[in-house]
């Protein structure tokens, strides 16, 4: 049947509080979910007392911080702070989003709940593992299919062709639209999720792409694409202001045009 | 989620590949919504008219072959369309092959007989009236 409960080294537990530091100015309270797969005890929180006074505006500042002067046990992905790699999507307060472009002063409330990407698994504290995620990205081949022999300079295309790409290529595969879906969350194994799907449309939409009977070949499935109900989260999460759900409705509506 | 398998990341990504099928259940439950706005429009008229001219006056109604066949499409659209909505459902929570399939072949089973209770019903009151046996 449906799962209705959490497996059981899933309960997460009250963790360790960090105070803050004698003299601190300006006090906010991260709240961080902290998991270590070698220590067989549950996930927890754990609580940090962080002088905001003396970090960057950014919640990645803010958890860099904490690495660099409280606790260097805490484990984090990023890359470039500034919004550009996808490495450090996290989910604050329940929302899904980037630590590096979210500001700290921006998030309510004198608590901020820091956690992994939800239903993923955990590889520790806030990286959640995304090799499915990937390779459902690699799936769809995102890259230029042709027969025809390769032009002696490049595939040309009309200015007007070109913007049909706009608002797909500017993806950073950060994964915050997919594992805030709850379509994703329940059958993540067979759907393939929004963000491999806005990459498929942006394969699909490329003018210069001679393969979109194959590419909707290996899309029409009620799994791989149809598990989209148009919930919208995606749109919601978006930290590039992307749209996939759009672009899943423009790939059904291809099906659609295929066959009527 | 599995995660004792050693298949790599791209052949859980691949699975068994694409049932190549999806577009037809796509349109179908978008065409049996629109079906359903008028049909539930005159659903509503249906119940007014029912409700004033007693048990004769429904078994009349009934009998207007444009009622009847009214009555009859909006049993068989609204089973056909639950069948779908609810066959979502069961693909979306239920993951176990051993409750799913069962599942699904119920859920298909009860819409289809509740469409053919409703239709052999209408017809019966249209076509031969209430009381012959």
């Amino acid at each position: 049947m449906a799962e209705f409960t959490l497996p059981k080294n899933s309960k997460v537990t009250k963790g360790k509080h960090h105070p803050a530091p004698q003299g601190a100015r300006k006090i906010k309270t991260f709240k961080v979910y902290r998991y270590d797969p070698e220590i067989d005890a549950n996930p927890r929180w754990d609580t940090y007392d962080v002088d905001v006074g003396a970090c960057g505006p950014m919640v990645l500042d803010a958890i860099l911080h904490i690495k660099n002067t409280v606790d260097p046990t805490l484990a984090i992905r990023r890359s470039c702070r500034e919004g550009v790699c996808g490495s450090c999507s996290i989910n604050l307060g329940g929302r899904n989003t980037l630590a590096c472009t979210h500001a700290w002063s921006d998030v309510p409330g004198n608590q901020i709940t820091i956690s992994p990407l939800p239903h993923m698994p955990v590889i520790k504290d806030l990286v959640a593992d995304l090799s499915l995620f990937f390779a459902q990205y690699e799936s769809i081949e995102p890259w230029l299919h042709t027969d025809t022999p390769e032009p002696q300079k490049e595939w040309v295309q009309t200015p007007e062709d070109r913007g049909l790409v706009d608002g797909l290529y500017e993806c950073i595969l950060c994964a915050c639209c997919s594992t805030a879906c709850p379509s994703y969350w329940w059958n993540q194994e067979k759907y393939l999720g929004p963000a491999a799907l806005l990459q498929a449309y942006r394969w699909l939409a490329d003018s210069r792409d001679e393969a979109r009977g194959e590419r909707l070949d290996y899309l029409e499935d009620p799994f791989k694409l149809y598990r989209c109900h148009t919930i919208m989260n995606c749109a919601q999460v978006c930290p590039k202001g992307l749209n996939p759900a759009k672009a899943i409705a423009s790939i059904k509506a291809m099906l659609v045009d295929r066959v009527v | 989620m599995s995660r004792s398998s050693l298949r790599t990341p791209l052949a859980r990504a691949r699975g068994l590949g694409s049932a190549h099928s999806g577009v037809g259940s796509f349109i179908s439950e978008r065409a049996t919504s629109v079906a359903l706005v008028p049909l539930t429009l005159w659903a509503v008229y249906a119940g007014i008219r029912l409700g004033q001219g007693g048990y004769d006056g429904a078994v009349a109604f009934l009998q207007s072959p444009l009622n009847a066949v009214m009555a009859a499409l909006l049993v068989f659209v609204s089973a056909l369309h639950m069948k779908m909505g609810m066959q979502v459902i069961i693909e979306d929570y239920i993951h176990l092959p051993r409750s799913k399939l069962p599942a699904l072949l119920l859920n298909s089973g009860l819409c289809w007989l509740a469409a053919a209770i409703g239709v052999f019903s209408i017809l019966k009151v249209a076509l031969v009236g209430v009381g012959a046996h």
